[in-house]
């Protein structure tokens, strides 16, 4: 992976654990220029931690061994870096407060740019809910890719759901070069080959409790919506969905029975103005999303050419389509075939075809 | 005295020795001819008579019992002539050289010619095999027998030669041994792919059945151009070897049906109509069991114009040989198999009135008349046709169009390409095409991709393909994955595949 000085200087920064948020943002300013100028800052950085740390810092700033050895050795473990120079950063992610500088990822770095959905839910799910929940994320997956945690419960389910499809993100609370919790090892490996793992730790975060509200805000932020699909009255899904409310984003929320602890929280939410949601065309409809259109389904560059040849005319054969477009008649059967599987043609016989 | 000739019966393809046997005694003058001669056996005592004596020899005024031995095999055709005249002649006297350790076959005109018969290449291959290598033959079947190597074949003209050259009284050259000649296999088909305007889906269609050896069924209006496609899939199928042209040959010899070069070097394309019977399709007949079309068409094409036309019962005859590429046909008494490694190509209308699906003309048919029609090609058979192809119907265009159009010779090289990786790699499997593979081969041969599996997935949900499709959709994407230089089935295979399955939908 390659960076710009700019991205560099920020994978640089957070690369001091020492540094608190409001720092690193204050810090943010000199850094956008591609030599850093600490100068400005020097009196901040002193008062607050001291001569020491600072001199460090600005030490190792300048200092290009170390700034080589942080960035090959992500690159050894396979970590790609998204900074909020990126251009890939997320937008709405951008749009919180607080940000993170650096998402350290791992997997498909594309789903980062697509319309994001979090599921969320705490560890004691039920098992009915956790079925549910994966029929659920599974068919949210057809139009958004589903954002979740790593726990067990809730999260892995929607995780589970949508992970057939790739359109899936988890956020971590901790590094890389940890796997938590242990029985989700096997769902984190199958996540970055097929999806995206996301973290703003360094690889050498160990999971700590704290950390994970801070996560938290994370998945909210990235997604245009959160369903809490379990949550007690103290669960750690309804952080996310605070931030969700906050960064003013959709709130929706499995309903409970009166009594089911499980759920208390999720009616709570739902009490205080969050969707309730029990289909998944209930989600769809506040998106304005057709549940059963078909216009969903996504055409490949050509399966879009012949798709609109055979639109203009309603009705067209084979060879006629071939010779517009100039390619052979059978060059075109993979197309039609494909397009006829995906409900946007029908054949006629006689080797025509008609759009739907 | 008593005489021994050797001649051959043909049971099937099989050559079994026949003694001829004549012994002629002192009493009342009577001719009899025993060992289940048929009744063009029985026969020939009047031929052999007429032709004992215009060759100036004398028909013996004896008592004439003649056995055909071994007893029990029934003794049929006309081959019999020449050995039963010589055997008369030796137990006479009048023939006195030796005559052990040599075949003879022939018929006889009543003027001493030797008329030719049918069946000498099977007859000689397995006599060549039980250690006869002498033989006389008529003239007429000088060619058919001058492949076979190792032999020494007389082709003579009248039984008066016969006489000399046994007795040594004139010098006869054995027929030369002729190899099979690469000019032979030249292109000489009356059509080519070349001649054929349009249809580029059809004859990619072709292709690929040719290439894995799938059976295809074209479906098309009246006057679309089926059967001029489907003549020209001998002129893109590889050439025939040696081995092969004999096999074939055989057969056409034993139905009488060999061209004067005496051997079949292109591939066969039969043609029945669909009012043939079961047998004449399948093989056997009363008597001589004869072999069928799909035996005739071994190593070649079958095609089947206007498939539903045919008897259901000749349909459903075709299962078992299209499978197992053999035919046994039997009856109380024998049994015999005839070879039947052929490709089906079968044409037939979308419809009764043929315009269903037309752009121009108006289909008069109900959807129950359609698919009463379509019905009558049952699901079994439907299973054994990997392609089914639509023919578009010819605008005037593409007739009068002057494109370039690829010609035989240019699929044909494709083609021999994919047929070579395919041998590469079903090696050791015993079938060297792609339509051959079970479910056990297409598990190992044709792994499918993560990406392939869903697109099959989907086509099956969407398209409501039948379960056996399913099988037949891998086996022609292997196919054209190999005519791709691909090792890999890739989904555009796996979509073109499923493209060419119109039957298959569930309706």
């Amino acid at each position: 992976m390659c960076y710009t000085r700019e991205e560099e200087n920020l994978i640089i920064l957070c690369s001091f654990n020492g540094l608190t948020y409001k720092t690193r943002y204050k810090l943010l300013e000199g850094l956008e220029k591609a030599e850093p100028d600490f100068v400005k800052y020097r009196d901040a950085l002193i008062k607050n931690y001291g001569d020491g740390v600072y001199n460090k810092v600005e030490a190792q700033f300048n200092d290009a061994e170390y700034r080589k050895k942080i960035i090959s050795s992500l690159g050894e473990k396979g970590v790609k870096c998204v900074t909020y120079f990126s251009k890939e950063y997320p937008a709405l992610l951008k749009q919180t407060d607080y940000p993170p500088l650096v998402l350290y990822c791992k997997g498909n770095l594309r789903l980062l740019n697509t319309r994001c959905f979090s599921i969320v839910g705490s560890r004691r799910t039920p098992n009915a809910v956790i079925a549910e929940c994966k029929k659920t994320a599974g068919e949210l997956a057809k139009h958004f890719t589903v954002v979740s945690g790593m726990a067990d419960g809730g999260d892995s389910a929607a995780i589970e759901g949508a992970l057939p499809s790739g359109n899936v993100i988890s956020v971590l609370a901790y590094g890389f070069d940890y796997f938590y919790p242990a029985v989700n090892e096997q769902l984190i490996k199958k996540v970055e080959k097929s999806g995206l793992l996301v973290t703003e730790f360094t690889p050498d975060t160990s999971p700590k409790a704290y950390l994970f509200p801070i996560r938290n805000r994370i998945i909210a932020g990235l997604s245009e919506g959160t369903l809490v699909v379990s949550a007690g009255k103290k669960s750690g899904a309804l952080i996310t969905a605070e931030y969700a409310v906050e960064y003013s984003r959709h709130l929706f929320a499995f309903p409970y029975g009166i009594g089911a602890a499980a759920g208390a929280g999720c009616n709570g939410l739902i009490k205080n103005g969050a969707f309730l949601v029990d289909s998944t065309e209930d989600i769809l409809g506040i998106f304005g999303i057709d549940y059963n259109a078909k216009d969903s389904v996504c055409l490949t560059d050509s399966e879009r050419e012949v798709y609109e040849l055979i639109g203009v005319s309603g009705e067209a054969f084979v060879g006629d389509i071939a010779s517009k477009l100039n390619k052979m008649p059978y060059q075109l059967l993979p197309v039609l075939s494909s397009l006829e599987i995906k409900g946007k043609i029908v054949r006629l016989g006689g080797n025509r075809f008609s759009a739907l | 005295m008593l005489s021994k000739i050797t001649s051959f019966a043909l049971c099937g393809l099989e050559g079994i020795p026949v003694e001829v046997e004549t012994d002629i005694n002192k009493g009342m003058v009577k001719y009899d001819l025993v060992g289940l001669p048929d009744a063009a056996v029985k026969e020939s005592k009047d031929r052999v008579e007429s032709a004992i004596r215009n060759s100036a020899f004398k028909f013996p005024v004896n008592k004439i019992t003649i056995n055909l031995a071994p007893a029990d095999v029934k003794k049929e055709g006309s081959q019999y002539d020449l050995p039963l005249a010589l055997s008369i002649l030796k137990a006479s006297d009048q023939l006195k050289a030796d005559t052990g350790g040599t075949v003879f076959l022939g018929e006889l005109a009543l003027d001493g010619h030797i008329r030719p018969v049918t069946g000498i290449m099977p007859i000689l291959i397995s006599a060549k095999d039980k250690g006869f290598t002498r033989f006389v033959v008529p003239k007429g079947n000088a060619n058919e027998a001058s492949y076979l190597e190792g032999t020494e074949v007389m082709a003579l003209d009248t039984l008066r030669e016969v006489t000399a050259y046994l007795e040594g009284e004139e010098v006869f050259e054995p027929v030369k041994h002729r190899e099979f000649a690469v000019t032979q296999r030249e292109h000489k088909y009356n059509c080519d792919l070349g001649l054929v305007k349009g249809q580029r889906v059809a004859k990619r269609a072709l292709e690929i059945a040719v290439a894995g050896g799938h059976n295809i069924l074209l479906s098309g209006p009246p006057g679309s151009g089926k059967t001029m496609l489907a003549r020209c899939l001998p002129t893109i199928m590889p050439d025939m070897t040696f081995a092969e042209a004999l096999e074939v040959t055989k057969i056409h010899s034993v139905s009488g049906e060999l061209n004067e070069e005496g051997i079949i070097s292109l591939r066969p394309f039969r043609t029945p109509h669909h009012t043939a019977t079961t047998v004449s399709i399948c093989g056997g007949g009363g008597g001589k069991i004869h072999p069928g079309e799909i035996s005739k068409a071994h190593y070649g094409v079958l095609f089947m114009d206007e498939l539903p036309e045919y008897t259901r019962r000749t349909l459903e005859s075709l299962r078992q040989p299209l499978e197992d590429k053999i035919i046994t046909i039997t009856r109380s008494g024998s049994a015999v198999s005839f070879p039947a490694d052929f490709m089906l190509c079968a044409s037939m209308n979308p419809c009764p009135c043929g315009n269903y699906g037309s752009a121009t003309l108006e289909c008069r048919c109900t959807p129950a008349q359609i698919q009463k029609y379509r019905n009558k090609i049952s699901g079994p058979l439907l299973d054994r046709i990997d392609l089914q192809v639509e023919v578009d119907g010819v605008k005037y265009s593409d007739l009068a169009g002057d494109g370039e159009e690829e010609p035989s010779a240019a699929v044909k090289a494709r083609v021999e390409k994919a047929r070579a990786i395919q041998r590469e790699r079903l090696r050791g499997e015993n079938i060297n095409v792609n339509a051959g593979m079970g479910e056990k081969q297409i598990k190992k041969y044709c792994r499918l991709s993560a990406e392939c599996e869903s697109v099959l997935c989907a086509a099956f949900n969407t398209l409501k393909l039948s379960a056996r499709a399913r099988s037949r959709i891998i086996k022609v994407a292997r196919t054209i994955a190999d005519l791709a230089f691909s090792s890999e089935i890739l989904p555009e295979h796996v979509l073109e595949a499923a493209s060419y399955r119109n039957f298959d939908v569930n309706r």
